[in-house]
């Protein structure tokens, strides 16, 4: 049995990873510096130049606060997709990187599922008592286009989108038809409000 | 007497003044600030940008930058928590309304080598961290510092350190367990 210390210790990327050459740090530092220093002109410019940044600072602060406002309604409405994807790239494909993970993956241009085709969405119990899933039923021509495209991908990943994003890229191992679920040990306000988002667009 | 070339420079002086300053800085502390960086997150190139992020800063406060290796070093070290702290908050919000979603009918990639499916949940586990509790971990697991050392480098108490330690290790437990088996 390990303790905390060498599990850590095994997955340290400073352990695995080669170290940082002088040159690359060098160049870091020259870097560093030179953005500080324009940085330090920047703000000795005079003081007309001031006022207009100070003024497009404003104008930033009262659009990101407008925006805050109205981001509530943008993260309440999920956009979800699949499609599907290749571990390598090609014509006709986009380059796009997991969440979370920095892989790159290239997803099909066209997606095979969109949340007009979740025909339900409801709760389900996780892994805990206080965790939740999703599930999700496809409607019938969604069904079968989902068995249509796992059933000539198998062995391939197939990317899950959330508002653009590719959260998670799974092979699939078997053809999918009808329905799905997305476990992610959500708190019940996330679940819901995910059901609420994929069904409410 | 010139102990730390970074006191005997004017904070407040000309521009070559606040790039000596800096790249006195940068000399001191980079290689430092990339080990803690780079543990607390989840690319080489991540890390880069944090530490690139806290000297900038360092740049724009220069005067706020205390004397003496030590402080200044405790005072990087918490502009980097904090930074990385920043950009957790902004993930974990995007995380609970994207959320990291799996779909059960289609299993995850398996073709990788447990051992780097082992570090890969390691890192996970660590992600869920909160970065101040995620940094307590390192400089006591990795860089073997103890309590009231920890607590004199990020400004919080030896007991808040213990604390966030034993929660820590709990959480990883968890965490951990669930993901690579009963390890701890």
């Amino acid at each position: 049995m390990k303790t905390l210390a060498e599990i850590l210790r095994d997955a340290d990327p400073l352990a695995y990873e080669p170290p940082r050459s002088p040159q690359e740090r060098r160049a870091r530092r020259q870097m560093i510096l030179d953005a500080a220093h324009a940085s330090d002109h920047a703000v000795r410019r005079p003081l007309a130049l001031a006022a207009s940044v100070a003024l497009a600072i404003v104008a930033i602060v009262l659009s990101l606060f407008q925006w805050s406002r109205t981001a509530v309604d943008v993260i309440a409405a999920v956009r979800f997709e699949v499609r599907l994807a290749e571990e390598d790239p090609a014509p006709g494909l986009r380059e796009a990187v997991i969440a979370g993970t920095g892989r790159k993956i290239y997803l099909h241009p066209e997606p095979v599922v969109v949340n007009s085709d979740i025909a339900h969405a409801a709760l389900v119990p996780g892994d805990s008592a206080s965790t939740f899933g999703v599930s999700l039923t496809f409607n019938a021509d969604a069904g079968a286009r989902m068995r249509r495209a796992t059933q000539s991908h198998l062995g391939r990943p197939m990317a899950i989108l959330i508002d653009g994003e590719v959260v998670s890229a799974p092979v699939v191992r078997s053809p999918v038809s009808t329905s799905a679920l997305l476990t992610g040990d959500y708190r019940r306000a996330d679940a819901e409000r995910i059901v609420s988002g994929i069904v409410g667009r | 007497m010139r102990a730390n070339p970074a006191v005997a420079v004017a904070v407040d002086g000309t521009l070559d003044d606040r790039r000596e300053r800096l790249a006195a800085l940068f000399d001191a502390h980079e290689d430092r600030l990339y080990r803690l960086a780079r543990r607390l997150a989840s690319s080489a190139d991540d890390a880069d940008d944090l530490v690139q992020e806290t000297f900038l800063r360092a740049a724009k406060s220069l005067r706020s930058v205390p004397a003496g290796s030590a402080r200044e070093e405790a005072w990087l070290v918490r502009v980097l928590v904090n930074i990385r702290r920043d950009e957790w908050r902004r993930a974990a919000v995007r995380r609970r309304s994207l959320a990291l979603v799996d779909v059960a009918t289609i299993t995850d990639d398996s073709n990788l080598e447990s051992a780097l499916i082992a570090k890969r949940a390691v890192w996970a586990a660590l992600d869920g961290l909160h970065p101040r509790r995620r940094a307590i971990v390192i400089l006591s697991e990795l860089e073997g510092m103890n309590a009231p050392a920890i607590g004199a480098l990020l400004g919080i108490s030896a007991m808040t350190v213990r604390w966030h330690l034993s929660m820590s290790r709990r959480d990883l437990k968890r965490l951990l367990e669930r993901q690579i088996g009963d390890t701890l």
